[in-house]
């Protein structure tokens, strides 16, 4: 997973952390890397645990009902082909080389210095949780889902695999910097945002999905700009963002196994307020850090509304509705709640005492509900797979 | 570095010998952390089911069997003389070849694979394939020219087709290798887009021609 959702705040009263056991070779290997740099470690970690409105989450879901709903058993008619299909790709396992590191990154990571320093660690910190929060998620379905439907407990398996190397990656980039995500203390510190399962299928299958819209953008900006690769993990973000694209592949499976969660009008609603809160949380999130995305020669609207408008078209092939984000209003819109945020941020780092803070915040609130809710009510553009869409009959291919 | 891959197809066409045979390999863990290997190879080794589960749609078990002798081995497969199941995605060429730009990384990533695992492909991308003729159901809504991605590998096709959606599926027996993947000469033309935004150049017009079937190549040249 190598984006964010999070405009929902995680259920704070949802207390149980889920029953990860740090696998003893990932466990090492952190150990290692945080002696590597024994002064900061903690620091880093810290820094990370700050929940934020807009901070990457770890999710957590309804294992049981997880459990029912791909048990082979239970649902004699599960089609299963494209599972087998998916499960033979990832045991393909196409990156197993791929993360080799070598001595570039650390020469390139000492010539970043100043303001892009601290921007480059943050943007490795908030990457590398979170992979790590897929890791996280993954492994546990591969555990719970083992016994009912073993075909897709082992996608999640491999998926987790991914996930834990990409973190892993990410958390060696941050060695360059001289720091290290203590991950097994982030896995239990932090807090767990709980969605129902088909919730979780909507929010990880954008989440991978405009992952690798984000990744691919990046990787083929540098390759044609190849002044602006400060740091060399971009060259590896081409072969990296096809395990994201895969893995939203599956969730694109899981949800046409449960064709309930995509047929009716209620999918409609849910799929549009998925695609608005992923879209708005990154936008709001990266013109916060307009400075990294400059200092890789991005534009940040503009690099933000290419990875929308295609990870929409992406998503229209699932989804039963997606949002109009072409129409130049969405993207009015967009940039309207920016504004909004930016006001809110200053607020926050204003002087004032709580309780001013708080009236001064309410008008502000208000306002962003309302641009939120009026870009939910533009009309929606209907979508879907061709395997399900009623508009299918009419399609010339 | 060609056992993955027999593995993955050993499973889809429920061959527990090769399943065995392989779990005795030594596990290859990758240089980065990755903790599940170890795990995810224990427990499959556990559960046979996942191996000996039925395929549902696609994959026909003969057809299968052949792709499992063609990936686990480096023996050139016997190609003559046995007919061979194709399966293939279809849809027009712009779509294919122009708009599709992952579609494009996918191609690129499998043949790379290929190289380092030093397997003989079996994907090919076909312009106007001869085959659609026998396809009355698929060209009644296909725009021409119409490009197919063929393979002897039933569930990579299934993938490809929950990957872009909008395409035709179908498969077909054939006996040659040259027979299957017969086309009719078309040139392709694709206007440039519009409006580009994306903040990179689009992939070159030809990146396909490595993925033409063997001799096409010439021609194109």
């Amino acid at each position: 997973m190598a984006a964010e959702m999070a405009l929902l705040k995680p259920i704070s009263k949802f207390n149980r952390t889920p029953t990860f056991q740090p696998n003893n070779r990932f466990k090492t290997s952190i150990i290692r890397m945080s002696s590597a740099a024994p002064t900061k470690p903690k620091k880093a970690a810290k820094a990370a645990i700050k929940e934020t409105l807009l901070a990457p989450r770890f999710y957590t879901t309804d294992f049981d009902e997880m459990e029912t709903l791909f048990n082979t058993e239970i649902n004699k008619n599960l089609s299963q082909s494209e599972f087998e299909a998916l499960l033979q790709e990832f045991k393909t396992d196409y990156n197993q080389t791929h993360f080799v590191r070598n001595k570039e990154f650390k020469e390139a990571a000492d010539k970043i210095q100043g303001p892009m320093r601290k921007i480059f660690v943050e943007f490795l910190e908030r990457s590398c949780t979170a992979e790590f929060s897929g890791f996280l998620l993954y492994k546990e379905l591969g555990r719970r889902l083992k016994k009912t439907n073993p075909v897709v407990a082992e996608i999640f398996s491999l998926m987790s695999r991914d996930e834990a190397r990409h973190a892993g990656f990410l958390n060696k980039g941050l060695s360059d910097f001289n720091l290290a995500l203590d991950l097994g203390f982030l896995t239990k510190a932090r807090k767990y945002t709980f969605f129902k399962p088909k919730f979780i299928f909507y929010a990880t299958y954008l989440s991978e999905k405009i992952g690798y819209w984000r990744y691919i953008t990046i990787y083929r900006h540098l390759k044609a700009n190849p002044e602006y690769q400060l740091y060399p993990i971009f060259k590896y973000f081409e072969n990296w963002c096809q395990d994201e694209n895969r893995h939203g592949d599956f969730f694109s499976a899981l949800m046409k196994a449960q064709p309930q969660f995509l047929n009716d009008w209620k999918a409609k609603l849910w799929s549009r307020f998925f695609c608005l809160s992923v879209y708005v949380t990154m936008y709001l999130n990266d013109c916060q850090r307009t400075a990294f995305y400059e200092g890789i020669g991005l534009d940040t609207k503009e690099f933000d509304m290419h990875v929308i408008i295609e990870t929409n078209r992406t998503t229209a092939r699932i989804f039963p509705a997606v949002l109009d984000v072409e129409n130049p209003e969405f993207k009015a819109k967009l940039d309207r709640m920016v504004e909004i945020n930016q006001k809110l941020i200053a607020v926050g780092e204003s002087e004032d005492i709580p309780l001013v803070k708080n009236l001064k915040r309410a008008p502000l609130i208000a306002a962003l509900a309302s641009e939120l809710f009026a870009a939910y009510l533009m009309p929606p553009v209907e979508s879907g797979s061709v395997d399900l869409a009623e508009f299918e009959p009419q399609l010339v291919y | 570095m060609v056992y993955p891959a027999a593995l993955s197809v050993g499973s889809c066409a429920g061959l527990p010998p090769i399943e065995s045979e392989l779990f005795k390999r030594p596990l290859r863990i990758s240089p980065s952390s990755s903790s599940s290997s170890s795990r995810s190879f224990e427990r499959r080794a556990k559960t046979k089911e996942a191996a000996i589960i039925r395929s549902v749609s696609i994959p026909p078990p003969r057809a299968v069997a052949v792709d499992s002798n063609q990936l686990g081995s480096s023996d050139p497969p016997p190609q003559i003389e046995e007919s061979k199941k194709y399966y293939f995605v279809v849809a027009n060429a712009k779509f294919m070849l122009d708009e599709e730009e992952h579609f494009k990384e996918l191609m690129s990533e499998r043949i790379r694979l290929y190289g380092e695992r030093n397997r003989e492909q079996d994907f090919w991308l076909v312009i106007e394939p001869k085959f659609l003729d026998k396809f009355p159901n698929i060209t009644k809504r296909l725009k021409r020219p119409a490009v197919a991605l063929v393979s002897t590998n039933g569930p990579w096709i299934t993938f490809m087709k929950l990957r872009l959606d909008r395409v035709l599926a179908e498969s077909f027996d054939s006996e040659s290798l040259e027979e299957a993947l017969a086309c009719n000469p078309t040139d392709l033309r694709f206007e440039k887009p519009e409006n580009w935004v994306a903040p990179y150049p689009k992939y070159e017009f030809g990146w396909w021609e490595p993925f033409l079937p063997p001799g096409s190549n010439k021609q194109k040249a």
